[in-house]
């Protein structure tokens, strides 16, 4: 992929580490998973570009909740594309 | 800005609740806001308690844990691998997920949003909290010295909050988490005084569930978690001897031994 076609992946990573150091910094929390969701997100955004990794962090969140069992999930992992 | 207008929805329900404590039930302001924010976190209760249950299994599983955390206790990556691939086979986890924590934040951002219109157009009522203690609840937090009192309740309300939150994180982590929020004291010192009550209301409740959950989870004793480990180091000189009878042995009085140990616990309990 060429540097200009991943600049809104770029854009994505920026927000979600600006999130990491407000939001996430005054709302403490943990994750189930390892990697953390945020590092999921930034993962995932960097290996499938903003859509694809909006979706897929996205999805990561939603597994995030007190139901699933959690563990270790990498964003290379996925089977939502292939 | 798409974000603001997504929240609108929300932020009419928080102000029609508010405007509600309010008029009907007669709150000042300032008292609206920490019921609101009290019945915020009552409709999260349930997670809580979830994880509370969640953190009693794990005891049970405590010298495990240890010893995955001892063996990689130079390789973080590896040690948290482990330690959330164990959760999964046990069906254990104690730390907390993040979806509960993220539909936090927009109730957040639309109480700020809320308290902002309600600093630009003031409302009617009483604005002061504790007898004209904080004399308006809708200026910002530097306006007046009882904001600053606030603010340092805010800073020590969230370093007990990350406090009993942050139990699953390294050390680092939990460092950062501690000194972020008086670097943002500069920032929040902008904010409107009712949000500073909104967030020291959601902290104290933060750390009152974390004492509660303390005493629902005791902390597991050093010498019975040693105790359930040395059978093991004590049977190896006799599998020296007879390979397979003994070999037969470890396996049988294995379960055996956490099964006492745990009806112990629960005695205690």
């Amino acid at each position: 992929m060429s540097q200009v076609l991943r600049l809104p992946s770029y854009l994505g990573i920026a927000l979600v580490y600006a999130y990491r150091y407000t939001l996430g910094a005054l709302f403490p929390g943990g994750c189930k998973y390892h990697p953390s969701c945020s590092q999921y997100a930034i993962d995932a955004l960097r290996e499938y570009g903003l859509v694809r990794g909006v979706i897929l962090a996205g999805w990561r969140l939603l597994r995030c909740n007190p139901w699933s069992l959690g563990g270790v999930d990498y964003a290379h992992q996925q089977r939502l594309f292939k | 800005m798409i974000l603001f207008s997504i929240l609108s929805p929300l932020e009419d329900v928080l102000r029609h609740i508010l405007t509600w404590l309010n008029g009907t039930v007669g709150l000042p302001w300032a008292w609206a806001i920490v019921v609101l924010t009290v019945m915020v976190r009552l409709l999260m209760v349930p997670l809580a308690v979830k994880q509370i249950h969640s953190m009693q299994a794990m005891q049970a599983h405590m010298p495990e844990m240890k010893a995955i955390q001892q063996r990689y206790k130079n390789d973080k990556q590896k040690r948290n691998e482990e330690l959330m691939k164990f959760y999964r086979d046990n069906r254990v986890n104690p730390a907390a997920p993040c979806l509960p924590l993220l539909v936090q934040f927009p109730v957040f951002i639309a109480l700020y949003l809320v308290l902002r219109q309600f600093s630009r157009h003031p409302p009617g009522g009483n604005l002061s909290w504790f007898g004209g203690l904080v004399p308006d609840i809708t200026a910002h937090a530097n306006a007046h010295w009882s904001g600053y009192l606030l603010l340092a309740i805010y800073v020590g309300s969230q370093l007990a909050s990350t406090y009993f939150m942050s139990t699953t994180m390294d050390k680092t982590q939990r460092t950062m988490m501690m000194i972020l929020p008086v670097a943002f004291v500069p920032v929040i010192v902008r904010f409107p005084v009712g949000l500073v009550i909104y967030w020291v209301t959601t902290n104290l409740w933060t750390v009152g569930q974390g004492i509660v959950t303390r005493q629902m989870v005791p902390k597991a004793q050093p010498p019975p978690k040693r105790s359930s480990r040395t059978p093991p180091k004590a049977d190896k000189p006799s599998t020296d001897g007879a390979a397979e009878a003994t070999e037969e042995k470890p396996v049988a009085e294995q379960p055996a031994q956490p099964r006492r140990v745990r009806r112990k616990k629960r005695a205690r309990r």
